[in-house]
């Protein structure tokens, strides 16, 4: 009997190692195990043993049973990993289809740049304040100590609606609005749409700019310095060069115009920077006691300075955009390249 | 403001490369924006000696040279009559080549062999005309290029002054600026005039009767001068800073004027009558020909410059016809004088008339410089044109203005700059800049500042004149001690970007059109005539009439720029812009200018692909995007009503969405005629809605309901209800019962047609029941669903199915 034993078990892991399907491992469990099985005929013979082989034969015969069911299971995960291989593979797509997407959507260029520029001047304290593009006289020329009559209004072409109405030239009446509602400290930045009438292929119509002003006690032109070099450093990237020269504007002195070393040739000189190897970014200065006069701040217990800059020619910089028309042509094709 | 290299020169001997001097002038705020070199590229042409002249044997009119140019010797043939052996000349080598691309070559002239040419002043492009070849000094080395020899090799710098430096409006000016950056001195030429014994008065008079508007004024005479051309270096001078040569004594006031920055008048003095000067203002609608040809009408407020009879010049902004030099002219009387800024500009402005002369009074010309400039022009004149001057000046110059003193605190210098200057440091920076300065007392100084200054005022702008020529690179960089204070952005600033993004996010690009349109677009919209959205602002001085009126609606841009787009074959387009309208507000100044939010939709539903399939986007589709705006706002009590508000819109294709009784705006398919207007032949769906209502009625405290854990069961109601009634009806008689574990309820189905009576729809509606406490159970469900049923049955009149 033990021999049978033997020679089962060994003809059944033959057959089940050979066996290549699910359908073929059931076949076998049946054949060999099942009620009619060869394993269970032998059990089922242990009766006729004598009773000192009877516990011999038995426990063999659990082993050989646990053994077989053991391999069939073992056999079994086998055939299943194969045939889940096998049906991943079969089920392989061409990952180069481009895939189903959603319509999407993009910020236009100036947006973006406006809300860059703000976070980082939120970061250091500056305030969103903002205020209306058609203007009075006052708040954009007279308060920022352009008097009439004044050659320096000759560097803005202004659209006029009358004599004391137009559409603003920049962004700076805000500090006057803001100045002439709040005391000091004040902590501003104003992005903008502005006007000039002037129109060609570096002249749009209609542009935007960010004005931004600090007034507080003991405010320096060093600190103007330090503000511009932390936000252009943050903006351009860390070792960007920046210089400031003397310049003139109405509504500050000392006044400068900012130049960063040009963002494409790295300051060699190349046709953006006309060869300079600068280029023009920012007019600031120190807040000038008349623009004070006006508010009712004490210039002589305060100090503050403003600059701003044109978003557009920032967003052209930061893009290498060589056209300024592309901004309000509103090209489909152009915009949903941000 | 034009100057270059060599005439700066000429009055401050500084050691610098013109790419330095370009660098000083700019870091100075005399923005360098153009630099140009002139006089290079002729190198191959040549200082030479004529050593020997002879007759060409094959030709009368020419002469066969042996020329040395210090190396060798070199055969030339010659056209010229104007020299002899011995003479310097200009000669042009083989391979030169000449302006207007005049290569010179070996070549036989008549059979005699010529390697080189004898070149004139016209050859050299150093005159528009010129006899004979150009003979040079005799001491001048020979083999050395003729430009560098004449010391005609220059550079020019073109400068963008800012409005506030009157003073750098001249070849001194600047040089003033170098020299007190560079530590040096101005070499002022000094300029005695050679004058002869007739006496000025009995040839001219000067009365100023408005000494308020012309609060100076000198004068010379010169008689007996012979208008012709200039000399060459005049004529190049000019040229070289932008000015064209007229006659000689034209070209010296501007010569002049372009030196010491001071505009002066030459006037043919036997054209004014009685020899009179009169400065007085014009007579109201009084006509003047001033000498570009122009006819004027003047008024009271323009002063004059009058003989004994008429007018002669618009003082300090252009002369007049009948009193201008002429080729006949013999005797000139030479104005110069000083006009109040604000005068000049005014008539400058009122007439268009911008001259170098009005450019300069109305910036504020130097009082003080009227007698040197004067000198200097009489002398140049006499020299130019011969002539002899009258001994003296006329000078009126009834109030002297007062020279300006301002008072300035080292302390407050350096607070405002962040620098740790000494005052004795400041003072030497004043005193470089030709200021006078006395000490007060220890950090106070009384700073004088000279005529020419006339930008100086306050203390301010010493600060600044400190912070200029120090340098803005030498003050540290700080970071301010500012007391620590934080705003976040306002609800409105928030809600707005939160808007962008929610349009960006539903694929829409955001686009910026010009805030200008034109007035006619309305019309294309279909506007009434007394639509409000036509009241405008209208501009004074608009660039062209599409851009004379701000807008009061984003639309008709919208429309614009997608016409375009689909011009380009971009079919399928999600836009919207966030921007101001301006609407004028009756009874106040300036116009309200809300934001508005505008977005059209055109073409297919999903981006193309090869396994999308081709949906077109329809009326749900932008309603789709209003729904989610005011999810995202959490507006509520929303209801959308199809009351054709506006007709632009599709009338059956569009509707107002309120929230209770506000009206937030419209939108819906636009009406094919509006497409049309637009040139648009695909259907565009549009959207517009009043941002400052959507925040007002935007709920900041959003109240979470816990999501329920226990599963769903869901009950579906098939119905048969009348066209007519909106479909929204059955969804509010479902909320309406407010059966607390009805999740939620959907139309799933929609259905006419087929089986459906005549005048019904058929709609499917699922809804889904969940407790927050429990499962529930059919017997629980089933009431509350028949209880939903009856409710329809009744108050609808719907037919279950």
């Amino acid at each position: 009997m033990k021999e049978q034993l033997d020679g089962l078990l060994q003809a059944a892991l033959k057959e089940i190692d050979g066996a290549g399907n699910e359908e073929a491992l059931q076949e076998l469990r049946i054949k060999y195990l099942g009620k009619k099985g060869e394993l269970t005929a032998v059990m089922k013979g242990l009766g006729s043993l004598s009773a000192t082989e009877r516990p011999v034969v038995g426990q063999m015969a659990n082993a050989v049973k646990d053994q077989l069911e053991s391999r069939l299971e073992e056999k079994l995960t086998q055939v299943r990993d194969a045939n889940k291989r096998e049906k991943l593979q079969r089920e392989r797509l061409d990952v180069t289809l481009p895939g189903r997407r959603l319509p999407y959507g993009s910020k236009h260029p100036i947006t973006l740049v406006i809300e860059e520029i703000s976070e980082i001047f939120a970061g250091l304290g500056f305030q969103v304040a903002e205020g209306p593009e058609v203007e009075l006289d006052f708040y954009n020329f007279e308060a920022l100590n352009f008097p009439k009559d004044h050659p320096a209004r000759d560097m803005q072409d202004t659209f006029f609606v009358d004599d004391s109405i137009l559409l603003r030239t920049h962004t700076s009446p805000v500090q006057v609005r803001t100045m002439l509602k709040h005391a000091p400290p004040v902590r501003i930045i104003s992005p903008g749409t502005v006007y000039r009438c002037d129109s060609d292929a570096t002249h749009s119509p209609m542009f935007h700019q960010i004005e931004g002003f600090m007034v507080d006690t003991g405010v320096t032109f060093g600190d103007l310095k330090g503000v511009l070099t932390t936000f252009l450093t943050q903006y351009f990237g860390k070792g960007i060069g920046v210089r400031l020269r003397p310049s003139f504007f109405p509504f500050t002195e000392p006044s400068a115009e900012v130049d960063i070393a040009c963002v494409m040739c790295r300051g060699k000189g190349c046709r953006v920077c006309k060869q300079s190897g600068w280029l023009e970014i920012l007019g600031a200065g120190m807040i000038d006691p008349e623009v004070y006069r006006h508010v009712g701040y004490d210039p002589e217990t305060i100090s503050g300075f403003a600059f701003g800059m044109g978003i557009e020619r920032v967003a052209m910089l930061k893009y290498g955009i060589g056209d300024l028309r592309l901004f309000f042509d509103n090209d489909v094709r152009f915009l949903q390249q941000f | 403001m034009i100057v270059t290299y060599n005439w700066l020169k000429e009055f401050v001997d500084f050691d610098l490369s013109p790419q330095e001097l370009s660098d000083l002038l700019t870091m100075l705020g005399l923005e360098v924006e153009g630099v140009r070199h002139v006089g290079g590229g002729l190198d191959e042409v040549v200082v030479a000696i004529v050593e020997e002249r002879a007759q060409h044997p094959n030709a009368d009119k020419l002469s066969l040279c042996r020329v040395n140019n210090g190396r060798e010797t070199l055969a030339i043939v010659c056209g010229a009559q104007n020299f002899k052996a011995g003479d310097k000349v200009a000669l042009a080598q083989l391979g030169a080549v000449l302006p207007g691309d005049f290569k010179i070559k070996r070549s036989k002239i008549r059979g005699e062999e010529s390697c080189g040419m004898l070149c004139s002043e016209k050859e050299l492009g150093l005159a528009a005309e010129s006899d004979g070849i150009l003979i040079l000094p005799p001491d001048l080395p020979l083999g050395v290029p003729v430009f560098e020899a004449l010391a005609l090799k220059d550079t020019i710098f073109e400068i963008g002054l800012t409005p506030n430096r009157a003073d750098c409006l001249s070849i001194v000016g600047v040089a003033r600026e170098i020299a007190a950056k560079l530590g040096m001195n101005v070499q002022y030429t000094g300029h005695s005039v050679e004058e002869s014994n007739f006496p000025i008065s009995e040839r001219a008079e000067v009365i100023v009767e408005d000494a308020e508007l012309c609060p100076r004024y000198t004068a010379r005479y010169i008689a007996g001068c012979s208008v012709g051309p200039s000399p060459a270096w005049l004529v190049r001078r000019l040229e070289a800073v932008g000015m064209r040569s007229i006659n000689n004594v034209v070209d010296v006031t501007n010569y002049v004027l372009m030196e010491y920055g001071h505009p002066l008048h030459a006037f043919d003095a036997d054209l004014l009558a009685g020899g009179k000067i009169i400065v007085r203002r014009a007579a109201e609608a009084e006509r003047f020909s001033t000498l570009d040809g122009q006819e004027r009408v003047l008024t009271a407020a323009d002063l004059t410059i009058r003989d004994g009879e008429k007018g002669v010049a618009l003082a300090g902004i252009m002369g007049g016809e009948n009193s201008e030099i002429r080729q006949d002219t013999a005797n000139i009387l030479l104005e110069s004088a000083y006009f109040n800024p604000s005068a000049i500009r005014r008539t400058s402005k009122r007439l268009g008339l911008h001259t170098e002369s009005s450019h300069r009074f109305e910036r504020g010309a130097d009082v003080d410089i009227l007698l040197t400039a004067l000198d200097r022009a009489a002398s140049l004149i006499a020299e130019l044109a011969g002539g002899e001057i009258a001994r003296g000046a006329i000078d009126v110059y009834p109030r002297s203005l007062p020279s300006r003193t301002v008072r300035f605190r080292v302390k407050r210098c350096n607070e405002l700059l962040g620098i740790q200057l000494a005052a004795d440091e400041m003072a030497a920076i004043f005193n470089r800049l030709e200021f006078t300065v006395n000490s007060v007392e220890p950090g106070l100084l009384d700073v004088t500042v000279p005529s020419f200054r006339v930008d100086v005022e306050r203390e301010i702008d010493l600060v600044e004149e400190v912070a200029r020529l120090n340098g803005y690179n030498t003050i540290p960089v700080t970071m301010p001690k500012a007391r620590v204070f934080s705003d976040r952005p306002t609800r409105h600033q928030r809600l707005e970007k939160r808007l962008r993004n929610v349009m960006v996010g539903q694929g829409f690009s955001e686009i910026i059109n010009f805030s200008f349109m034109a007035p006619g677009v309305l019309d294309k919209l279909l506007l009434a005539d007394d639509d409000p959205r036509r009241s405008v602002v209208r501009l004074r001085n608009p660039l062209v009439e599409e851009q004379s009126v701000m807008r009061t609606a984003l639309l008709p841009g919208l429309l614009e720029t997608a016409s375009r787009n689909l011009n380009y074959r971009m079919l399928t387009l999600r836009m919207f812009e966030l921007r101001r309208v301006y609407l004028p507000v009756e009874g106040q100044e300036l116009p309200r200018e809300p934001l508005h939010l505008a977005g059209i939709l055109t073409g297919a539903r999903y981006r193309e692909g090869w396994n999308q399939e081709r949906y077109q986007v329809d009326f749900y589709d932008v309603k789709g995007v209003v729904e989610h705006i005011l999810d995202e706002f959490a507006v509520t009590s929303v209801s959308y009503v199809q009351d054709c508000l506006h007709p632009y819109f599709h009338p059956g294709k569009s509707c107002s969405v309120r929230s209770g009784d506000e009206l937030l705006g419209s939108f819906g398919e636009l009406h094919p005629d509006v497409q049309d207007n637009f040139e648009i032949d695909q259907p565009v769906y549009y959207l517009e809605l009043d941002f400052e209502k959507l925040a007002m009625l935007s709920s900041d405290n959003v109240t979470i309901k816990p999501p329920s854990r226990f599963p769903d069961t869901f009950r579906d109601i098939a119905m048969l209800i009348s066209d007519e009634a909106p479909a929204s009806a059955i969804l509010d008689c479902i909320g309406g019962l407010k059966i607390r574990e009805v999740e939620c309820a959907e139309i799933f189905d929609l259905y006419k047609g087929t089986h459906i009576p005549e005048g019904f729809k058929s709609v499917a509606v699922r809804i889904r029941y969940r407790s927050q406490e429990k499962t529930l159970t059919d017997d629980e469900v089933s009431p509350l669903h028949q209880r939903i049923v009856d409710t329809l049955v009744k108050k609808l009149e719907v037919t279950i199915r």
